[in-house]
């Protein structure tokens, strides 16, 4: 029941990671951060295995890091999903795969350009306007399809994550105990406040 | 003399010499200078900075100054390529301990580890010293402690107040000797920076490149301006001096040494 | 008293020198010139070809000049078949980055890529360092078009004018004096012919001897590179009043 989000717009992207962190049927903590900084614009949310997803993300991360200190510059973060996208295929041929799936957000810090990608742990790669890994797919996509536009603003994108953030509520059968929200900008990563108490009534 | 002992890449000559070890010191002697000075709550890296030709594409000169993680510095004097390759090395250490260790490293770890590199090409088979000598400074995660040291060819480390490597380091050193004072203020840092390599660089603020380090920030590259600004005070404060050493000579011949400045007379 | 340090392979000479790369460097002075010019439009590379036979076929590859992937291209001065070698593995590299990445690799980290292997021959035992010198010339997002020049040490700048081979100091020296910031390719292109006709040793210039290439940008902003023909060299040669003697006479 892990709830993965991501939504971009005209300069961000918006991603939400659900803050339980489960094992089977039991919730062991309220306030896990499932996101990780690539970089000062780049955001990875992950979910899927526990202990591979942590592992592999920072893996990641300090790679990406290696390359800002090594080059004096930043990868992109289509250079980054690729990156990612790479690692996880060498994996899959591995002997012990990495089970994990992604959302990749950032902002190009040249051209301001925001860019969303879905990634899943077959390795597949998609640049999306907006995307979801688990449940949260069958409950978002439909109203995003409906409500999301490509230049919308931050504010209207956080509308649209507090739709699809109650109607997880309204249809989940399990409590995935609020979202951690973070948007991607040309100034880097910022927390937004999402109110996880607020209660939605099922019909 | 030496016959022989010191083409075998590094072995012991009869006396006791490594040679190719001193000779990779040469190297170093013969690169630019750079110095490191520590203050209360700061640490300032100063290189000489040849000079662009006409010709030379300014975007694109590598530094002597670089950052080893977002918290550690180095700089280096000897042969260019050989400092690139151990500035890598170093730079995958840095990142490859966070992700073992979840914390940056310690400016006294990743100092041992280059010192440590340098130490095994002294020694492995069929490789050649690296003919460089750095200075490492930063700030540990959470401390305000100004760290600095330096590593040799030979892959010996040692931790500095200040110091300086490269041509005319000894000169260089001794004016910090001379100069340097307990507990600077950052601005005062900085000019003893500037000041010691004024004393090898005749050719004024293009010439040298500072680089600051606070606790907790972002290394900080002075511009040229600011250093030009510090150059000129450093100067007139020179010429001044001079004046001052002038007329008093002038005015009554052994009378002359009381009025000098506390610090030419302890030299 | 030199010849004891410098026999077998890289090591420290007494005063900290390293004299198999400073011969390596040595030479590189006996190659032909390569030169290299940076306009605010694109860049332009010329080199000298030595060796020459009526016998040798005229449209195959180049000598001196070589593409190393979509953006970037590089004269070579000294042995050629060291830069086989080093040309293979650039060319590999750009290729890894861009399987790595999906974008192409920006042009100083190519150089460097390079350079970290010519490093490596001056620093492991048994090994001699590669006798070339390199002029790059490309084009990436960050710093648009570049311009490099490397050496056998594994040293690298940035310029906007350069030169590698023989006579590379009265080449220096020409381009230092006729160099324009903001000059345009096809006067770096008629430039580059000039500083080529009076360093070469033949003041009769044909496009037989020299190679040329060009980095530059297309109307919609596409990045090219081109090696010249034979034709589009003669022309050049032509309009800059450089061109054989003989031929016109013959006319």
């Amino acid at each position: 029941m892990e709830v993965l989000l991501g939504i971009s717009g005209k300069d961000f992207v918006l991603i939400a990671a659900s803050k339980a962190a489960m094992r089977g049927a039991t919730i062991l903590k309220a306030s896990d951060d499932k996101t990780r900084e690539l970089n000062k614009n780049t955001l990875m949310a992950y979910s899927g295995e526990a202990g591979d997803t942590v592992q592999f993300a920072e893996y990641i991360q300090r790679n990406a890091q290696l390359y800002s200190m090594r080059n004096e510059t930043e990868l992109s973060p289509p250079a980054l999903a690729n990156f990612v996208r790479g690692e996880l295929a060498s994996s899959l041929r591995s002997r012990k795969p990495y089970q994990v799936n992604l959302l990749l957000g950032g902002v190009d810090k040249d051209t301001g350009k925001p860019s969303l990608f879905w990634l899943d742990y077959l390795a597949a790669l998609a640049e999306v306007p907006y995307a979801a890994h688990g449940y949260a797919q069958y409950y978002c996509l439909s109203i995003l399809d409906k409500h999301h536009q490509r230049d919308i603003s931050l504010e209207r994108g956080i509308e649209l994550l507090n739709l699809c953030a109650d109607e997880l509520k309204r249809r989940l059968p399990i409590d995935f105990k609020g979202l951690t929200v973070k948007a991607i900008t040309a100034d880097g990563v910022k927390d937004i406040p999402y109110d996880d108490d607020k209660i939605v009534k099922s019909a | 003399m030496a016959s022989g002992y010191d083409r075998a890449l590094s072995v012991f000559s009869p006396d006791g010499h490594v040679f190719q070890v001193e000779y990779a010191g040469e190297a170093v002697k013969r690169g630019t200078c750079a110095v490191g000075v520590k203050g209360k709550d700061a640490v300032v890296l100063g290189c000489e900075k040849r000079s662009a030709m006409k010709l030379q594409d300014t975007r694109i000169t590598p530094s002597k100054i670089q950052l080893l993680d977002n918290h550690v510095a180095l700089a280096f004097a000897g042969l260019n390529a050989d400092a690139r390759i151990l500035v890598d090395k170093a730079r995958l250490e840095a990142q490859s301990h966070r992700l073992s260790v979840e914390d940056p490293v310690t400016i006294d770890y990743i100092t041992k580890y280059v010192a440590g590199v340098q130490q095994r090409y002294t020694q492995a088979g069929g490789v050649r010293p690296f003919g460089i000598s750095t200075l490492v400074v930063g700030f540990d995660k959470n401390s305000k402690i100004p760290r600095l040291y330096q590593t040799e060819p030979s892959g010996i480390y040692s931790a500095w107040k200040a110091n300086a490597i490269g041509r005319s380091s000894k000169t260089v050193r001794e004016f910090l000797e001379r100069n340097y004072k307990d507990d600077m203020e950052t601005e005062a840092t900085i000019r003893l920076a500037i000041k010691s390599l004024l004393e090898v660089v005749q050719t004024g603020a293009k010439n040298i490149e500072i680089a600051l380090m606070l606790p907790g920030e972002e290394i900080e590259m002075l511009p040229t301006d600011e250093i030009e600004e510090y150059v000129k005070e450093i100067e007139q404060e020179k010429q001044e001096e001079a004046a001052k050493k002038k007329t008093g000579r002038a005015g009554a011949g052994s009378a002359a040494l009381p009025t000098r400045g506390q610090d030419d007379a302890a030299a | 008293m030199s010849r004891r340090y410098d026999s077998r392979t890289t090591i420290f000479s007494p005063e900290g020198r390293l004299y198999q790369v400073e011969y390596a460097l040595e030479a590189i002075s006996h190659a032909g010139t390569a030169i290299g010019i940076l306009a605010k439009d694109g860049i332009v590379l010329a080199a000298e070809r030595k060796v020459t036979s009526k016998l040798l076929e005229q449209d195959t590859s180049a000598e001196k000049l070589y593409i190393l992937n979509d953006n970037m291209i590089c004269a070579v001065a000294g042995m050629t078949a060291d830069a086989n070698i080093l040309i293979n593995y650039a060319r590999q590299a750009a290729q890894r980055y861009l399987l790595t990445y999906n974008e192409d690799i920006p042009c100083e980290q190519l150089v460097r890529r390079l350079c970290d292997l010519k490093q490596g021959y001056t620093q492991h035992g048994g090994l001699r360092p590669f006798g070339v010198s390199f002029i790059y010339a490309g084009w990436d997002p960050r710093r648009q078009f570049q311009l490099y020049l490397s050496n056998p040490s594994g040293n690298y700048g940035g310029w906007k004018a350069t030169s590698a081979g023989a006579n590379n100091a009265s080449a220096q020296s020409l381009l230092k004096q006729d160099y324009k910031e903001d000059c345009t390719l096809d006067e770096a292109c008629d430039m580059a012919v000039k500083v080529l006709s009076k360093t070469m040793d033949s003041t009769k210039l044909s496009s037989e001897k020299i190679e040329f290439a060009t980095v530059g940008q297309t109307d919609d902003g596409k990045i090219y590179h081109k090696l010249w023909s034979a034709e589009a060299i003669d022309e050049l040669l032509e309009k800059n009043d450089l061109a054989k003697k003989e031929e016109s006479e013959d006319k």
